[in-house]
């Protein structure tokens, strides 16, 4: 994985953009590449599913600790785990 | 009588997940007769998180069919990785098949893990450097061993299994610059070239469920993010049989092992 350089005060760019996106996979602590990762005016937004809430709070800790200047907000659920209520016929 | 078949891929599995898909799962000795699991069992493919799948997805009292996926080579110890899955008595495919015994027919499934390599008219191409010629090797020699696995199986209903997509309908959500990472045609055409009846995969979270190959054989995504429950029920070969629509308490299995 590359290293961050200085990121200053302004908006996130691009390049570190990329290098969440690499890190959310990459990262042995988080392992995930169904995050998406979105730039928005103000922050970067991380939304996706996970397999429990222990993943969402290390992806949260994961980032905060890497990119402590980079504004970003999270919308990530954690995927449901029923039995199914329906089967599909395919004849 | 149909052949029911329970299936899910992408649980990536580690200590945190154990237990949660147990009260479903539970469930399956009534419900289907197979359980199929399409890759990306673990999250870093260790031998301790194989355990995990061991212990969540073993003595089910339903035979359990699986194919590793990207995931579950992250480390390294695939050789582990499947000797933890088969000593809790998981069938591991890659490139292979097996034939069961249900109520409803004879049921062979063919898997493999697949391969990216992108879809017709936007794929990789066996050219230039090693490294890229490497990779669209490793494309088309998954999607050979699929298809001779399909085509020596001798049953009524055929299945093929894989953690890669064989077609570009079921990664609807996905962005398209990464369908190439995504999956490959060739696991489509492999499919095509046996009387296959369904084909299932994972791989793709923000992927969409159903599709069809260019011959027309349905396929289906069934990783978990795109499921969104425990795993998914398809009843296979007879659609008129209204006993199997409740899909409660419906004959029993013939296990062709203990
Ligand atoms: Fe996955
Ligand atoms: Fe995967």
């Amino acid at each position: 994985m590359t290293t961050h350089r200085d990121y200053g005060t302004g908006p996130p760019d691009e390049y570190v953009e990329a290098e969440i996106h690499r890190m959310l996979t990459e990262d042995p602590a988080v392992a995930e590449q169904g995050i998406t990762v979105v730039r928005r005016e103000r922050a970067l937004v991380l939304s996706g599913e996970v397999e429990s809430a222990h993943r969402r709070e290390e992806i949260l800790r994961r980032v905060a600790e890497r990119f402590p200047d980079v504004p970003i907000t999270t919308d990530i659920g954690v995927i449901r785990a029923q039995a199914p209520t329906e089967i599909e016929q395919l004849p | 009588m149909a052949i029911r078949i329970a299936a899910v891929g992408d649980v990536h599995m580690d200590e945190d997940v154990v237990g949660r898909f147990r009260p479903a799962l539970e469930q399956l000795p009534g419900s289907a007769d197979v359980l199929l699991l399409a890759g990306d069992l673990t999250r870093h493919g260790t031998e301790d998180e194989a355990r995990c799948v061991a212990r969540e997805f073993g003595g089910l009292g339903v035979p359990v069919i699986a194919v590793l996926g990207n995931h579950d080579h992250q480390c390294d110890q695939v050789p582990q990785v499947v000797g933890a899955l088969e000593e809790a008595g998981i069938i591991v495919l890659e490139g292979n098949g097996v034939v069961l015994d249900c109520v409803g027919g004879r049921l062979g499934v063919a898997g493999v893990k697949g391969f990216g390599g992108g879809f017709a008219g936007r794929c990789a191409s066996d050219f230039g450097e090693p490294e890229m010629k490497a990779f669209v090797h490793t494309t088309t020699e998954s999607a050979d061993r699929l298809g001779e696995a399909l085509q020596s199986l001798e049953c009524d209903m055929l299945v093929a299994l894989t953690h890669y997509s064989p077609v570009p309908d079921t990664l609807a959500g996905e962005p398209l610059e990464i369908y190439p990472f995504l999956g490959c045609y060739q696991l489509g055409q492999a499919i095509d070239s046996a009387p296959t009846a369904l084909a299932l995969h994972g791989h793709a979270h923000h992927g969409s469920e159903r599709g069809t190959t260019p011959a027309g054989i349905r396929v289906r995504n069934v990783a978990h993010p795109v499921i969104k429950q425990a795993y998914s029920v398809y009843h296979l070969g007879d659609h008129l049989d209204q006993a199997q629509v409740s899909g409660v308490g419906a004959g029993g299995i013939q296990q062709p092992w203990s």
